[in-house]
């Protein structure tokens, strides 16, 4: 084989029964779709529910698959319409859980101690364990589609263009859902500030 | 510029999605403003959150979604490894079907032999000396004498030995001709001479 062969190329040669294409495929991309899924539901259970259900997604519409996109912006707009079914189911079902609760009902990470405006240097700032966990609860809290479109840029790398055809909104969409996410998140892990 | 107009703008040059223009607003803005400079740092520092936040592969992931797929014919299944050793397996194949017709055919060759010798059949002669012209190998006469003159005593199993040795010691007793094993499996245009 010369060089590496493009996604579109292995979803070509997946429709006409590779079996080996698809496995590069998975390869590729399973890491992403479950880190996408992860912080989109925010529950490691359902996240690998979620991935497995993008998976098999991708391959029975394998025939629909348009090489014209790029198979990532393709993959994408199935994952994140997977995982709103799973976050619909969730609601169906009542309130949310809280990620960790110390049983008196309130957050246990309440009154963590983070560091203040001038401390958060991207390049200092520690995220332990339990900052990783309110950041991921912080991130539920967002409306689904302000959540999205902050993860499909910082989290998957896509730009602002192709989470537009993601989302099915404009570029302006975008950006201004992905401010907005930002002073939400911004607000509520400031709230706890010691 | 007022700071809450530029921040939407700040956001999106933190992404890398400002124009040009956009862009240099931003920076001028940012030289003045600590405020501004401080909501930047917050901004980067949240997208440093969402690359650590990270979802585990469980070590059956692979393994449960291709059942589920084979399980809905979404994918091939791999061959048979019945075919792979079949291919690979050829060549010994080959020689062990060879040598089983050599040993057939050998033992239905009729033969005559003493049934009371004893001890090791001779596998081997001396190697004639120069000047000699005595054969290298003794003649089937020879060979009966040396037998009987052992004791005459051979199990059933230990004539079937002997037997077997005076044919590779001696190709003219095998009826059969002589089978280049190696004919069976070389592809003619391959071998030498």
């Amino acid at each position: 084989m010369d060089g590496m062969r493009t996604d579109a190329e292995l979803m070509e040669l997946y429709r006409r029964g590779s079996r080996d294409a698809f496995e590069e495929l998975y390869a590729r991309h399973h890491r992403r779709v479950i880190h996408f899924c992860y912080r989109m539901t925010g529950d490691q259970a359902r996240a690998e529910e979620a991935a497995q259900e993008v998976f098999l997604r991708i391959a029975r519409a394998a025939s629909t698959y348009q090489p014209t996109a790029r198979f990532t912006t393709w993959m994408y707009t199935i994952a994140r319409r997977t995982t709103l079914n799973f976050l619909r189911d969730e609601k169906e079902d009542g309130e949310k859980v809280p990620i960790h609760d110390n049983g008196e009902g309130r957050d246990a990470a309440e009154g963590l101690p983070l560091p203040g405006p001038e401390e958060w240097d991207p390049e200092r700032i520690a995220w332990g364990k339990q900052l990783k966990e309110k950041f991921l609860e912080a991130l539920q809290n967002l409306p689904e589609g302000h959540r999205s479109a902050l993860l499909l840029n910082r989290g998957e790398g896509l730009s602002y263009d192709e989470v537009a055809t993601v989302l099915n909104i404009t570029v302006q969409a975008v950006k201004s859902r992905i401010f907005r996410a930002r002073e939400a998140l911004l607000a509520e892990l400031s709230g706890v500030l010691k | 510029m007022e700071c809450t107009e530029i921040r939407e703008i700040i956001s999106a040059y933190v992404d890398g999605e400002a124009s040009p223009e956009e862009a240099r607003r931003v920076e001028e803005h940012l030289g003045s403003c600590a405020e501004c400079r401080s909501a930047e740092k917050r901004m980067r520092a949240l997208g440093v959150a969402v690359t650590r936040t990270e979802g585990a592969v469980p070590h059956d992931f692979r393994e449960n979604l291709f059942a589920r797929m084979e399980a809905e014919d979404l994918l091939p299944k791999r061959r048979s490894i019945f075919v792979f050793s079949v291919r690979w397996a050829a060549v010994p194949l080959a020689a062990a079907a060879a040598m089983a017709l050599y040993v057939i055919s050998s033992r239905e060759a009729p033969r005559e032999l003493s049934s009371t010798a004893v001890g090791p059949p001779r596998v081997a002669s001396e190697m004639p000396g120069p000047g000699t012209t005595s054969p290298a190998v003794p003649g089937k006469e020879e060979r009966k004498t040396q037998v009987v003159a052992n004791g005459g005593k051979l199990s059933p199993e230990d004539r079937e030995i002997v037997a077997n040795l005076e044919i590779l010691e001696d190709p003219d007793l095998f009826d059969e001709p002589q089978i280049d094993e190696m004919e069976i499996f070389v592809p003619s245009s391959r071998r030498r001479g």
